[in-house]
């Protein structure tokens, strides 16, 4: 697991540069690629690129509307930030859920990301969050960027649109409307140090008891974090009752893709989508 | 050198510099009962205790092993070439390699170098010694195995099927040990009874977990004699096994044990890698360390045995238990380690625990291609009384009793003999049961969270209670059960106390120092105990049956007794009083009417020293509880005595996620007497916690054969956040036959847990659950389906 070439570049441009022959790995926090490569699932490829010291990566601010999220931030950084507190409760919600303070401390919010694991806390309240990434790369002399939305950047566990030659700069996270409703809840078998078995992101806005702008993630039952796009049409201008909850609910149930695996069987996934779906509009509703 | 003997130690006597200067009362200061920090506290807390994995010695190498990738198979062929040819090998073995090797463990049926054929995916096919872990790791992916594959057998039910593969030559049936116990009458207990309930429990894999993966250090002299640096709990007769095992001679052998990094049963037995390692020190004449990683901790150790228990109980309608009849399944894995022995304490469960007039029990642990079960803290007695005590529930209910009234009017009480032999000298179980039920309010909130369970909402609140018994006086599986101990006391009254038992993190190394204080009036910080190096100390049969502060503490206060009598008579002789009417306290001699101090402890051992008729004051003692080796139908006074609790749990249910909350646990524990109030508080809390897991959260996922969750990640040992409040209350019967009157403790608190679960369970939703553990998922499930038979 030994890479030829460290390197630790403080710019952006720099550390642009050595990845464009494709071969590098980068590292962040490294608190899943050293598992990852230890267990050999994430070789480490010829190149090592540790992106940790480049200046202007971590922080975040507001700015046309949005909030910017630089790759580098940590998650405990993100829990403690006022802009997350205030219009992202729901990722700083799952920020506090995420694994144990020594890890939060080290682990990234590009790294969670770009690791992509259908289990990924903080990628259920960005997909609800409407969130997107840009992505940097430096094919010639010039750095070109691009952006796209988080939903379509995953393909697949631990797969992203993410070239080799790029690097994920940032996440962008429109500001959601005063007023709106924001929930998240992770589901794992204990309180504290669990991967979750599920996990839910409820964005919308409560305009006179009726639902607008209705966005629901569901994390750890698909491949990818994923979107219940019939329970949001089901509930998209209508006003919650019981009925509704209870018909939402089932349709998340139904539209979700789990797998069996060492920590959940679908069925249990899929009712237990259910039974959350249900208690957090229910919630909702009361609110 | 010239100084004379008495001015050097004059300028030295740190225990005189503390001593009175004139004539001054002292008084009685006992230690037992008192909270006193472990005495390894301070270097486990400032990290400055060396475990066998910070140790290296010159010269060393490390030692890696090859499992198989296989789950039965015949090997064909290995190719070590490529192997031996890496940069940094010393040695690559396999069975061919080896000149002389026995099977190991409890059935002799476990050969430490697979040399033909592979049962298991643990399996030992060849090993590495090389100058890295790194080198060796390297090393083990360049040999080649050839297999052949076998069928398996996964399940022990199939494996007693005709025509199921067979694991082991001379084994047709592929039985690995079985076990039939019975007294009374079990037709005429059928007949007598009003109620008669019958139910088959499951029970799963869990493991050890400790802090300290499993590791070992071979090293021989130039001579050809062996120093083991192991993790062992059972130094003595193991160097018995290992010379069977390796055809040398015992003699030769010295284990030593560094500080061990948690035991809980999983270190009672030899394992493969321990003479693997050996092995590889011989083949390089280099000492040779093996450590496990994290995984291979997990995947290859072994496990608590999983059982299929099936419980018949019946009752009379006035609430006496009339009969019991028991058949259980033993999956006992590949190989046969003490796994499959723990029938043998399910029994006394069965039969004793409560008066049962008719008993009858059959048991048959079974060879599958599974992982093989080892010794795991309460050794049977957590499956046992978890279907025993979910039975005394339902038969309560069956009868229309209160569930403590149920119990109290069948609970053991103190002379009792039970069917199978066992007397119960002192016995606190009533008083268990009382206080625990007591404090925690008991059968209030049985009737009222019952009558809740009707009422709509997500959360439900349960209580349940469960008892248990268990050896607390040793027990004597060998013909002897004894501990040995050499005491000395220097020059200044410094006591080293030699004992044979092994301290595993329990605590015993304090007590022992506090017996022995209490009968030589020393303070605490002038014991040492020295118990890890069998050329030094004497003989002990090992940590198990949570019997080391009764035998092992009786042993040293034995030592001390005779150390005590000699000083007491050599300082009446020096001072011409009556030795009857001397005391010693906190190191002095004093007149013990009025405790008037005399003279210090030291310059009375210094002018013994120092006499013209020389002496030294050196001790020791043999202790031999006056307990039963048992007889071929199992019955027998097993140990010198029981220890007894109750424990009441509250839970909560959460009805939409199958999430159980363990808020309160509710203990009384029959221990006889504290001796140490804060290690038996930590003792009583651990094994609270270790139960916990058993009951809520542990499990090795075990999938044809292959353990599926090797890590802590997807093994859920229980977190802070989810531990219990715990009120804990001691029931001190000051036992007889007990050092200072205690008995033991070490396994009793992990055993009722899961049982007072599962009632609590049952009264939180009405639903009973038959199988462990109640993870969220397996609860929702149950809740779903109203409940799980099979």
């Amino acid at each position: 697991m030994t890479a030829d070439t460290y390197l630790a570049p403080k710019r952006l441009d720099e550390a642009l540069e050595a990845l464009r022959g494709g071969e590098a790995t980068i590292l962040a926090g490294g608190t899943d690629l050293m598992v990852q490569s230890q267990s050999g699932k994430t070789p480490i490829g010829p190149k090592l690129v540790n992106i940790r010291r480049i200046a202007g990566l971590a922080g975040v601010v507001r700015a046309d509307g949005e909030i910017h999220i630089g790759a580098l931030t940590t998650i405990a950084e993100l829990l403690e930030h006022e802009l997350v507190r205030t219009h992202l409760p729901s990722l700083a919600e799952a920020c506090d859920h995420f694994a144990s303070s020594q890890i939060r401390n080290a682990g990234t919010l590009g790294g969670n990301v770009c690791n992509a694991s259908p289990a990924g806390d903080t990628l259920v309240p960005l997909l609800a969050l409407g969130a997107s990434v840009e992505l940097a790369a430096k094919p010639d002399a010039a750095v070109t960027t691009r952006a796209m939305p988080l939903g379509e950047f995953i393909v697949g566990p631990g797969k992203t649109q993410r070239k080799p030659a790029e690097l994920l700069t940032a996440i962008r996270i429109p500001v959601p409307a005063a007023g709106g409703v924001q929930r998240f809840f992770k589901f794992g078998t204990r309180p504290a140090l669990d991967i979750a078995a599920i996990s839910l992101g409820l964005v919308t806005v409560k305009e006179g008891g009726v639902l607008r702008h209705v966005r629901l993630a569901l994390g750890a039952v698909a491949p990818v974090p994923m979107r219940g796009v019939r329970a949001e049409s089901m509930l998209e201008g209508r006003r919650l009752d019981p009925a509704l909850i209870e018909a939402a609910a089932a349709a998340a149930r139904d539209e979700v893709r789990p797998i069996s695996d060492v920590r959940a069987s679908d069925w249990y996934r899929r009712e237990l989508v259910r039974n959350m779906v249900k208690r957090m509009l229910t919630d909702v509703s009361q609110s | 050198m010239g100084i004379a003997p008495e001015a050097q130690v004059e300028t030295v006597a740190p225990h005189e510099a503390r001593a009175p200067s004139s004539p001054k009362q002292v008084a009685k200061d006992s230690l037992i009962g008192k909270r006193i920090a472990k005495l390894d506290a301070p270097d486990k807390a400032s990290g400055k205790t060396r475990y066998i994995h910070d140790m290296d010695l010159p010269g060393q190498l490390y030692g890696k092993i090859l499992r198989s990738s296989r789950v039965h198979a015949r090997i064909v062929r290995i190719d070590t070439s490529r192997a031996r040819r890496l940069p940094g090998v010393h040695a690559v073995i396999t069975a061919a390699d080896v000149p002389y090797q026995r099977p190991l463990g409890v059935g002799k049926d476990h050969l430490p170098l697979k040399s033909d054929r592979v049962r298991s995916p643990r399996d030992e096919i060849a090993a590495v010694a090389a100058d890295s872990p790194e080198i060796a790791a390297a090393a083990l992916k360049l040999i080649e195995v050839e297999y052949e594959d076998l069928p398996p057998v996964f399940d022990a039910a199939a494996a007693l099927e005709p025509g199921a593969p067979v694991l082991h030559e001379g084994k047709p049936d592929n039985i690995a040990m079985t076990f039939d116990y019975s007294h009374g009458d079990i037709a005429r207990g059928e007949a007598e009874s009003d109620v008669v309930i019958e139910d088959t429990f499951r029970l799963h894999y869990v493991t050890h977990c400790c802090m300290g993966v499993s590791g070992v250090i071979a090293d021989f002299d130039a001579s050809g004699s062996l120093t083991l640096y192991s993790q062992t709990q059972v130094p003595f007769l193991h160097k018995r096994e290992f010379a069977e095992v390796l055809g040398i001679d015992p003699g030769r052998i010295r284990i030593i044990q560094p500080p061990i990094g948690g035991g809980f049963g999983s270190k009672l037995d030899i394992y493969p890698f321990e003479p693997i390692a050996i092995f590889l020190a011989r083949a390089t004449k280099r000492p040779v360390k093996l450590v496990y990683t994290r995984e291979e901790e997990f995947a290859v150790s072994p496990t608590r045995q999983p059982v299929v228990l099936r419980l018949r109980s019946g009752a009379k309608k006035d609430g006496t238990l009339t009969f019991r009849e028991v058949e259980t399944l033993h999956d006992n894995g590949a190989y046969t380690s003490w796994g499959a022995t723990t029938p043998f304490v399910i029994m006394q469960t069965i039969s004793s625990l409560y008066r049962v007039p008719h008993c009858k029990y059959h048991t048959s642990a079974v060879y599958t291609n599974n992982p093989y079960a080892g010794s795991f803290r309460g050794y049977g007695n957590l499956q046992g009384t978890f279907a025993v005590e979910s039975h005394m529930d339902k038969l309560a209910e069956a009868l229309g009793m209160d569930p403590l009234e149920f119990r109290l009017q069948n609970a053991q009480e103190p002379g009792e003999v039970t069917g199978q032999g066992m007397h119960f000298k002192s016995c606190g179980f009533k008083d268990c049961l009382r206080t625990a039920a007591g404090r925690s309010d008991f059968q209030r909130k049985h009737r009222e969270y019952r009558a809740a369970q009707a009422k709509s909402g997500r959360y439900k609140r349960g209580v349940g209670i469960a008892s248990m018994l268990h050896v607390g006086g040793g027990a004597k599986i060998y013909p002897s059960d004894g501990c040995g101990t050499i005491l000395k006391i220097d020059d200044f009254a410094h006591v080293t106390v030699m004992t044979g038992a092994s301290e595993i993190g329990q605590g015993s190394e304090t007590v022992i120092a506090q017996l022995v204080c209490e009968e030589l009036g020393v303070p605490l910080d002038a014991v040492t105990v020295v118990n890890n190096d069998t050329d030094i100390t004497p003989w002990d049969v090992g940590v198990h049956a949570s019997r080391t502060t009764f035998i092992a503490g009786n042993s040293a206060i034995g030592a001390a007794r005779k150390a005590r009598e000699k000083v007491m008579a050599a300082a009446a002789k020096a001072i011409g009083y009556d030795a009857a009417a001397l005391d010693l306290r906190q190191g002095m001699i004093v007149r013990a009417a009025d405790g008037e101090s005399i003279m210090p402890l030291a310059k009375l051992l210094r002018s013994l020293h120092f006499s013209d008729k020389a002496e030294l004051v050196m001790t020791t003692h043999y202790y031999e509880p006056p307990s039963q080796h048992q007889d071929k139908g199992f019955k027998g006074d097993v140990s010198a005595a029981y220890a007894w609790a109750s424990q009441v749990i509250e839970v909560e249910v959460d009805t939409e996620t199958g999430i159980v909350r363990m808020r309160n646990v509710w203990g009384a524990h029959d221990v006889g007497r504290v001796l140490n109030r804060l290690g038996i508080e930590g003792q009583v809390e651990g094994g609270v916690v270790m139960g916990q897991g058993y009951a809520l959260t542990e499990e090795l996922i075990v999938e044809r054969g292959v353990t599926r969750n090797p890590a802590f990640r997807d093994y859920k040992l229980v977190t802070a956040p989810e531990i219990p409040e715990m009120d804990i209350t001691f029931i001190e019967t000051m036992d007889g036959e007990g050092p200072q009157g205690a008995k033991g403790v070490g396994e009793a608190p992990a055993i009722c847990i899961a049982a007072a679960t599962a009632n609590a369970i049952y009264n939180a939703t009405g639903v009973r659950i038959y199988r462990l553990p109640f993870t969220p998922e397996n609860v929702y499930r149950a809740l779903r389906e109203g409940g799980s038979k099979k």
